[in-house]
């Protein structure tokens, strides 16, 4: 109780000092909250990306496909899968896709394909397939005989809008598959190493080059909000109720994607790095200042019979106030700041790419983490900065303080 | 030793290491002080009066001999528990720097009463009268730089005294104050020791001291050169 009472007076006695101290402190959450807003931003962005471009929120397969894709592995009443999903609180759109390989040729030319089977109006509606035609148009709906190649797959086969493509593939009957498509756009999906191979063909002619009438490999869920992507599998799991079917979200269909991801999560390194390095260069100095020059305070304290460990907490306490009013600052100025970032962003200079996204504006977020993590940062680093100050103070001999006056 | 033997120190040596050359500040101290003694520690400078109140009040450690207060062996005791000790044994006035300044003249005075937890009634009841009893009643809410040096030792000796510890111990409590004000600290003084029988040992130069002393012990080159009762 007196601590606190002689701790706030105190703070309140050193104007000078506190400002410092806190300056220190609110710079480093500051900046850190910003740090962690801002990268957190652009893993969302690129998850956003990742996932509802390419490999949609949630995947439903039958039974071990994503391990071990097999042409067999099929839904064979996919369209009624797809009614019970979209039912699902949460879900947004559905598309069922159809996948083999197979070899193309186009005039001379031949390469390995990936057959890509697609209902055309919902795969615009969920992956937004439209978007990523760069030439000509998408496939007709109705099914006519119509293929789009992923950018890559066309320069290495040189096609154009316009050419056809002789598919030759297997049937699920065991018959030897082919047909002659012809070309009506090219497609660029962000990823390099799949446009290489992607070959889009209306889903039903796949299926019928395929002979798989009426069946599906796949069944792609988008969901309204990403964060609930989780919770989402488990309701369309027990909607579908079907043990033989697998319903996996993205972090699991893209395993490899999500660790890297985790794994990669600088923004809150760095920032921790940053307030702890402030923090400390802050406080370190301005801490064992003041108890220097209070040390005949502290002797008189100690004299009269205040205990060392009530003496230590003093110093602590002074600081630990200074560092929760530092860190509500620091939460409306980062907030504010991550606030400004999500909506105006930040351009960079030069276009990068990561995981076959590119990217030249980045987005900031506002979270509880970006608060959460240098709330938790200024507390630890201002606490044991001061352990230092605080044990000098504690160990002060009165004999000795008295004397130095 | 008796009962009303409350300071009781046996051969006390205290030597300071000093910068390389060490500093023999004590040399074979006995001493005896009974209960009620207004006691003053005289001498030349550097004869050892604070090295010896250090001593006494277990703020510092004497390189060899024994501290008895009211029959405590200080040596054995652990830091903490000599903390407590002194806090309910021992008062302190110092020659400067005495009060906490963030604290208000009541807080001050307070202090080592809510150390010792006792019941806020009673705290203020007692610091009440103590203010009163050193003339400060209208003080209470001041802070220590807004008073003057003599009101300032007023305050240090109110928060001495106002536990009842056996023993205050008072190293030149004067030295700061001009004649009037230390005389008046004194009579003061004076008057409480023989009110409440507690020892007061004061280190000084001030004649005035050494007038109003019931007992005069002086020192020189750190031993005890004469010590006289006074009728
Ligand atoms: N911490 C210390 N380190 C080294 N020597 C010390 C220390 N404290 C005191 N001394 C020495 O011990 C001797 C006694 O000092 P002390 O302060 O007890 O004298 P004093 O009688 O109180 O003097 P004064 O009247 O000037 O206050 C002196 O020679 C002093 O220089
Ligand atoms: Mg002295």
């Amino acid at each position: 109780m007196m601590t606190l009472k002689i701790a706030f007076r105190n703070i309140f006695r050193q104007k000078r000092r506190t400002i410092l101290t806190a300056l220190a402190m609110i710079v480093g959450f500051t900046l850190s909250s910003i740090f962690i807003g801002w990268s957190d931003g652009a893993y969302s962005d690129i998850i956003a990306m990742f996932t509802q471009n390419r490999i949609g929120h949630i995947q439903v397969h039958r039974g071990d496909y994503l391990d071990k894709p097999s042409i067999y592995k099929t839904m064979d009443d996919y369209e009624s899968i797809g009614e019970t999903i979209g039912s699902v609180k949460g879900v947004e759109a559905w598309t069922p896709r159809v996948y083999s390989a197979g070899l193309g040729s186009v005039g001379e030319k031949s390469t390995a394909v990936q057959i890509i089977g697609i209902d055309v109006e919902r795969e615009v509606q969920a992956t937004r397939f439209d978007k990523k035609i760069i030439d000509g148009r998408k496939i007709a709906a109705q099914p006519a005989h119509e293929a789009v190649l992923g950018k890559g797959l066309a320069r290495n086969l040189s096609a154009m809008v316009g050419d056809e493509i002789v598919i030759v593939s297997q049937g699920a009957d065991g018959s030897i598959a082919n047909d002659l498509y012809k070309i009506v756009g090219i497609a660029e999906s962000g990823d390099d190493i799949a446009d290489r191979m992607a070959c889009y063909l209306h889903i039903a002619d796949a299926q019928e080059l395929l002979v798989l009438e009426g069946r599906s490999h796949e069944v792609v869920v988008i969901v309204s909000n990403i964060n609930r992507v989780l919770k989402i599998t488990e309701a369309i799991e027990t909607s579908l109720n079907d043990s033989t079917l697998d319903v996996a979200p993205w972090q699991v269909v893209a395993k490899d994607f999500y660790r890297a991801m985790q794994a990669d999560q600088q923004g809150d390194a760095i920032g921790r790095i940053i307030i702890m390095l402030i923090v400390a260069i802050g406080v370190l100095n301005t801490v064992l200042m003041s108890v220097l020059e209070r040390t005949s305070e502290y002797g008189v304290l100690k004299a009269v019979g205040t205990k060392p460990g009530q003496i230590f907490w003093l110093v602590i306490c002074e600081v630990l106030i200074i560092a929760v009013g530092s860190i509500v600052v620091g939460a409306v100025l980062g907030t504010a700041a991550n606030h400004l970032l999500s909506i105006y962003g930040i351009t960079m200079p030069q276009e990068f790419t990561y995981g076959g996204i590119k990217f030249q504006t980045m987005y900031a977020e506002v979270n509880a983490r970006s608060l959460i993590i240098p709330a938790i940062t200024v507390i630890l680093s201002a606490g044991l900065v001061s352990i230092f100050p605080a044990l000098k103070a504690a160990r002060i001999l009165p004999a000795r303080a008295m004397r130095a006056h | 030793m008796a009962n009303t033997d409350v300071i009781v120190t046996e051969k006390i040596t205290k030597v300071y290491a000093g910068n390389g050359v060490p500093v023999e500040a004590l040399r074979g101290v006995d001493l005896t002080i009974q209960q009620g003694e207004f006691t003053a520690l005289v001498g030349p400078s550097g004869s050892g009066k604070t090295t010896l109140l250090n001593i006494i009040s277990g703020l510092d450690a004497p390189t060899d001999g024994k501290v008895w207060l009211s029959g405590k062996l200080l040596s054995g005791m652990s830091g903490n528990e000599l903390s407590d000790f002194r806090r309910d044994n021992i008062g302190f006035i110092f020659q400067a720097y005495n009060l906490i300044p963030v604290l208000t003249v009541e807080e001050n005075v307070e202090y080592i009463m809510l150390l010792q937890r006792v019941s806020k009634a009673e705290r203020h009841r007692r610091v009440a009268a103590m203010l009163e009893e050193v003339g400060l009643a209208g003080f209470a809410d001041r802070n220590p730089p807004q008073l003057s040096g003599g009101q300032q030792q007023r305050v240090a000796i109110a928060r001495a005294m106002v536990s009842e510890p056996a023993i205050i111990l008072a190293d030149e409590p004067t030295a700061n104050l001009d004649s009037r004000t230390g005389a008046d600290l004194l009579d003061m003084m004076s008057h409480l020791n023989v009110q409440t029988n507690m020892i007061f040992v004061f280190s000084t130069h001030d004649p005035m001291v050494m007038e109003r002393a019931t007992r005069l012990i002086t020192l020189k080159d750190g031993q005890v050169e004469s010590d006289e009762t006074k009728g």
